[in-house]
């Protein structure tokens, strides 16, 4: 069966053959620690650093081509936006946090609040 | 009186309470799927479908005030989900409207309610019921596993229909984009919660009567659609003529 590699929790999960599984949501099931928030592609939290198996994860739609920018090309994807069909290593940094300062979600944010003081 | 489950039985009852009554098996979404329905039928549906999702932070609104503060986990997916779809990023009855107005309809068509069938209007007044009046981890298990977790299933396979048949851009179908992978995560959260949460026999028997009713509504809508909208009855102004 093909298995998805958790290098960072030392986690390994096993699928069916022929089925191709949404990477952050075989982590959360199975407790493998990526760590994670809007699981919409927005914050990039969840990003991964896919180790061995690029060939066997999805191709990347536009949101996370965006989203990630040249962090694509060092071999970098969103778990939530990634469905692997075959064998799969990846690691995180425990540490890392989102993409977000200066992002559209933040800006969004600001708008809100801003247009919420200028009605007094 | 059934004894409590254990959460892989539990879960694997869940899964079951789903299988049989999948949207993505009924007639429109086969249709959709395989590239069978217009641009028109696209619009109508989209008209339908504002009605059933555009209040989606609303039911969860009413959960979130059912649920105790000793459910952390339980509130703080809830607040997360809605922020996600009023706020984190386009609103998503917008990116909806976007590919409305793709297929030609209108902002105002989309919102109002008389261009939804009844069907629709039932399967709305069900999710609020639902919200206001069950357990909260009930709730979760009719409106987020019986109803949000199919999404996946049934977007990824129309949306490549989309681009690769009716030449749509990204831009008009981000709606499905987004719904594939956000609902993925969302239905695990909500597998979660319902596994944690409903700790007695009764609740356990609640959740998976409810998974059945919401997936029984689900395709229900959607089988509404393709008889409205794709092979309608004859009218009973305008009868077929009787055998003689």
């Amino acid at each position: 069966m093909p298995t998805i590699r958790f290098t960072t929790s030392d986690r390994e999960v096993e699928f069916a053959e022929g089925d191709d599984v949404n990477l952050l949501r075989v982590a959360i099931r199975n407790d493998c620690g990526i760590p994670f928030k809007c699981a919409s592609g927005n914050c990039g939290t969840d990003r991964v650093r896919v180790e061995a198996g690029a060939e066997n994860c999805s191709t990347p739609r536009r949101r996370e081509r965006e989203r990630l920018g040249e962090l694509f090309d060092q071999g970098y994807r969103l778990a939530c936006q990634t469905y692997v069909s075959g064998n799969v290593t990846v690691a995180w940094d425990p540490e890392q946090v989102g993409l977000d300062e200066g992002s559209k979600v933040y800006d969004k944010l600001r708008q809100v609040w801003l247009a919420k003081d200028d009605g007094g | 009186m059934a004894e409590l489950l254990s959460k892989p039985a539990f879960r694997e009852a869940l899964e079951n309470a789903i299988k049989g009554r999948e949207a993505k098996n009924a007639s429109f979404s086969q249709a959709w799927a395989n590239g069978e329905l217009s641009r028109e039928h696209f619009a109508r549906w989209a008209e339908n479908h504002y009605h059933y999702v555009g209040p989606f932070a609303d039911y969860l609104g009413y959960i979130y005030s059912n649920t105790p503060d000793s459910a952390t986990d339980a509130k703080d997916f809830l607040l997360q989900n809605m922020y996600e779809e009023e706020l984190s990023d386009i609103r998503h009855t917008d990116l909806l409207i976007r590919f409305a107005e793709a297929c030609g309809t209108t902002r105002e068509r989309v919102m109002d309610v008389d261009n939804a069938t009844a069907v629709t209007r039932g399967l709305q007044g069900w999710c609020y019921a639902i919200s206001m009046r069950e357990h909260f981890a009930v709730a979760t298990a009719a409106l987020v596993v019986g109803l949000e977790s199919q999404v996946p299933s049934i977007y990824r396979r129309q949306y490549p229909v989309l681009l690769e048949k009716y030449g749509f851009t990204e831009e008009e179908v981000e709606f499905f984009d987004l719904h594939i992978t956000s609902d993925e995560i969302h239905g695990e959260r909500g597998y979660q919660i319902v596994l944690e949460h409903a700790t007695t026999p009764e609740l356990q028997e609640r959740c998976l009567q409810l998974v059945r009713h919401g997936a029984e509504a689900r395709f229900s809508y959607t089988k509404a659609l393709y008889d409205t909208y794709v092979s309608p009855e004859p009218s009973v102004a305008n009868p077929a003529p009787a055998l003689a």
